[in-house]
């Protein structure tokens, strides 16, 4: 009797269970609240499963609220030129991508990784220097584009050597959550999620060896 | 002896608990599985509580769970439940009226969800109601005041049992046969041949100027996509009309077809952005059908509502006067895919989608501008669409490496309705040069363009500017794509290796 009214229960739960997954045939798994481009087309859809979240000390600086463009929830939503423009904290780094003729290739290039600086970094560059810089848009193009890698680099890939978009490589070292680039440019908010890219945003501007 | 006792009473009452609870959510899903599958409290619930969770909690389940966040989400709800209905058993057996009341909660809690749903009629709560009272009575039943000491009646318990067994089952079975009723519906659909056929396709196009419906782009807001029971789907025309009109898929389809290929875009493109699409569709003119309702000279607005709640409102001027404004249900040869808005979607050529391609379409009414906001304009976008001109480079790709040499530039531009009248290129400072352009069947679709470039090694830059059939060149200055499309002329960093 016993047995018989165990077996009813596993029975009713199962059922239970079996129930509720015939709702579940999702097959998109976007958020809902994002204007137009929730359920993007599925080059583009949200984050992947396994990237985790951003860290470091300088996420803190990044708006909260989901309705604000330069906070994480907005970011992850748009590619990751406009989800830069969104962001007070790198507006210096907008501006130079502006100048360089460098939102559209950004935006619309597949999985690459950003290493971002912020305004700070920038303003470590003596003035005289970085207006030189800013008024050669070949020069430009080539610093910008040394922040750049193909594919998307999680946490866990990002220490080692990487090739740029301006072709020389940069070097990554670190684990966890505390990485260096270059020896110098620290990275103070990671495994950022845009729409295209993954962006660490770092204290230093990367200078291409010539 | 007695502590062995108790703990018997307390493990079966438990346990009836449990089984009552399953009994209720069997009848509820049977009755939801037979009528409104929305209505069902398992997915009701859900549903709620996705639309209810902060953006973080969701995209944390979207990362950890990646496309088995909403399974997971179920059976975290099954989960509790459970829970909660054995301690309803518990409960009950000291209380009598505890059973009933803990049944009414959960009925209420289930019928609420599935009232709030997008599209849903008071009818929705009665599958939870229905359940909530199948629990209730059983759970009374079984804390009969005992005929004998055990204080429990086996038969009832069995009755609850076999109940559980077979709606369950039935539901299970149900909803198995509803839920692959939309394929399947789709898969019999017999489109028949358009009375007015698209222009054959102009020799001399490359491979891409239409796009596979599997690449085809999609922007939407629906979590699950929605699964139309083809048997009950209807067409509501009403509003300011003089005589409304309900239509079945077969009536529709009996009107004479159009068939043309359309460029159909989305507002939220980036400028060099991905969704832009080119199918041939298959549709019913629309103009005709809201003449024959009779328009109501008041009305402005076209708003059409699907079957999940979405509300996209177009012109009436614009639909009366754009050609091959169309009710579409088939896409390049097939019928509409689910995905993209079986069994009918609206298309209107020249108009962003936001604005006037609604998906699993099931109501238009006639209103005005000033009455109604739909669902993108009540969240700030602009209330009329028209596609701005714009152009995309293709090859080479944003950050792509070519040899020196002769290196050819491809892409499309579009200005559907005006159609493009000319497309040039840039290469760093050099002097703009005109591309080919490549035939194209009508001013509805996007135009595909090329030129030979002589690259030279080094970083380059290539920007693209259109001009339409107006004679309009594209705007330079940047726009973002709210609330209204995205302005700017393509621009794309390359590099040629010597």
């Amino acid at each position: 009797m016993v047995r018989t009214k165990f077996a009813a229960a596993a029975a009713a739960t199962a059922l239970a269970l079996s129930l509720a997954a015939c709702g579940g045939s999702s097959d998109d798994t976007a958020a809902p609240s994002a204007p137009m481009t929730t359920a993007a087309a599925p080059s583009s859809a949200a984050p992947m499963a396994g990237t985790g979240t951003q860290f470091g000390p300088g996420c803190a600086a990044v708006p909260t609220d989901p309705a604000n463009p330069g906070s994480f929830d907005a970011m992850a939503k748009v590619p990751v030129a406009s989800a830069a423009a969104g962001n007070p904290l790198l507006s210096t780094l907008v501006g130079a991508v502006k100048q360089a003729n460098l939102v559209d290739s950004l935006n619309n290039t597949k999985d690459v990784t950003v290493f971002a600086p912020t305004n700070d970094a920038f303003g470590k560059i003596p003035k005289a220097d970085l207006d030189k810089v800013l008024a050669d848009p070949k020069a430009l193009a080539a610093v910008l584009t040394y922040h750049v890698v193909s594919g998307k680099l999680s946490p866990s890939e990002l220490a080692g050597t990487h090739k740029t978009q301006q072709g020389s490589d940069l070097m990554v070292t670190g684990s966890g959550t505390s990485f260096t680039v270059n020896g110098n440019a620290m990275v103070v908010c990671g495994n950022v999620q845009t729409a295209n890219a993954t962006v660490y945003i770092v204290d230093t501007v990367l200078m291409p060896k010539s | 002896m007695s502590t062995v006792e108790s703990r018997r009473r307390a493990g079966l009452s438990g346990l009836a608990g449990l089984l009552t609870a399953a009994a209720g959510i069997a009848v509820a899903e049977l009755l939801a599985a037979l009528t409104d599958p929305a209505a069902g409290p398992a997915v009701a619930v859900g549903g709620v509580l996705v639309d209810a969770a902060p953006t973080p909690v969701k995209e944390f389940a979207v990362r950890t769970f990646g496309t088995a966040d909403k399974p997971v989400l179920l059976g975290g709800i099954a989960v509790a439940l459970a829970a909660v209905a054995v301690l309803v058993g518990l409960l009950a057996a000291r209380r009598r009226w505890f059973g009933p009341g803990g049944a009414a909660l959960f009925a209420i809690a289930g019928a609420a969800a599935a009232m709030s749903r997008p599209a849903a009629g008071p009818a929705a709560a009665l599958p939870s109601l229905l359940g909530g009272a199948v629990t209730g009575i059983v759970l009374w039943t079984l804390h009969r005041p005992a005929p004998r000491p055990e204080g429990f009646d086996r038969r009832a318990f069995l009755r609850a049992a076999a109940l559980v067994a077979v709606a369950g089952g039935a539901a299970v079975v149900t909803r198995r046969v509803r839920g692959g009723a939309a394929t399947r519906d789709r898969e019999a659909v017999r489109l028949p041949a358009p009375a007015d056929p698209a222009p054959p396709l102009p020799a001399g196009q490359d491979p891409g100027f239409v796009t596979a419906n599997r690449d085809f782009y999609r922007v939407d807001t629906a979590l699950t996509v929605p699964r139309v029971d083809l048997g009950a789907w209807r067409l509501r025309i009403h509003g300011r009309v003089e005589r409304p009109r309900t239509f079945t898929f077969a009536e529709l389809l009996r009107r004479p077809l159009v068939e043309r290929h359309i460029t159909l875009n989305c507002v939220s493109n980036e400028v060099g952005g991905p969704y832009i699409g080119t199918a041939r569709w298959l549709g019913v003119p629309l103009a005709p059908l809201l003449r024959e309702a009779g328009i109501d000279p008041g009305a402005d607005q076209v708003l059409a509502r699907s079957v999940d709640g979405m509300s996209i409102g177009t012109p009436l001027g614009t639909v009366l006067d754009t050609p091959d404004v169309l009710l579409c249900v088939g896409m390049n040869g097939e019928p509409l895919p689910l995905e993209h808005g079986f069994p009918v979607r609206m298309l209107t050529p020249g108009v962003y989608g936001y604005a006037g391609a609604c998906k699993w379409l099931t109501e238009l009414e006639l209103t005005t501008f000033g009455a109604v906001d739909a669902y993108w304009v009540a969240r700030g976008w602009a209330p009329r669409g028209p596609v701005k001109t714009a152009s995309r480079i293709d090859r080479p790709g944003a950050f792509g490496r070519v040899r020196a040499g002769s290196v050819p530039v491809a892409g499309v531009a579009w200005a559907q309705g005006r159609g493009i009248a000319a497309v040039e290129v840039q290469v760093d400072a050099e002097p703009w040069r005109r591309a080919e352009l490549l035939p194209v069947p009508s001013d509805v679709t996007w135009v595909q363009w090329r030129l030979t470039w002589a690259a030279t090694p080094g970083p380059h830059t290539l920007r693209v500017r259109a001009a339409d059939g107006t004679g309009a060149v594209q705007p330079e200055r940047r726009a973002t794509p709210f609330p209204d499309g995205a302005t700017g002329w393509h621009t794309v960093t390359v590099t040629v290796d010597g």
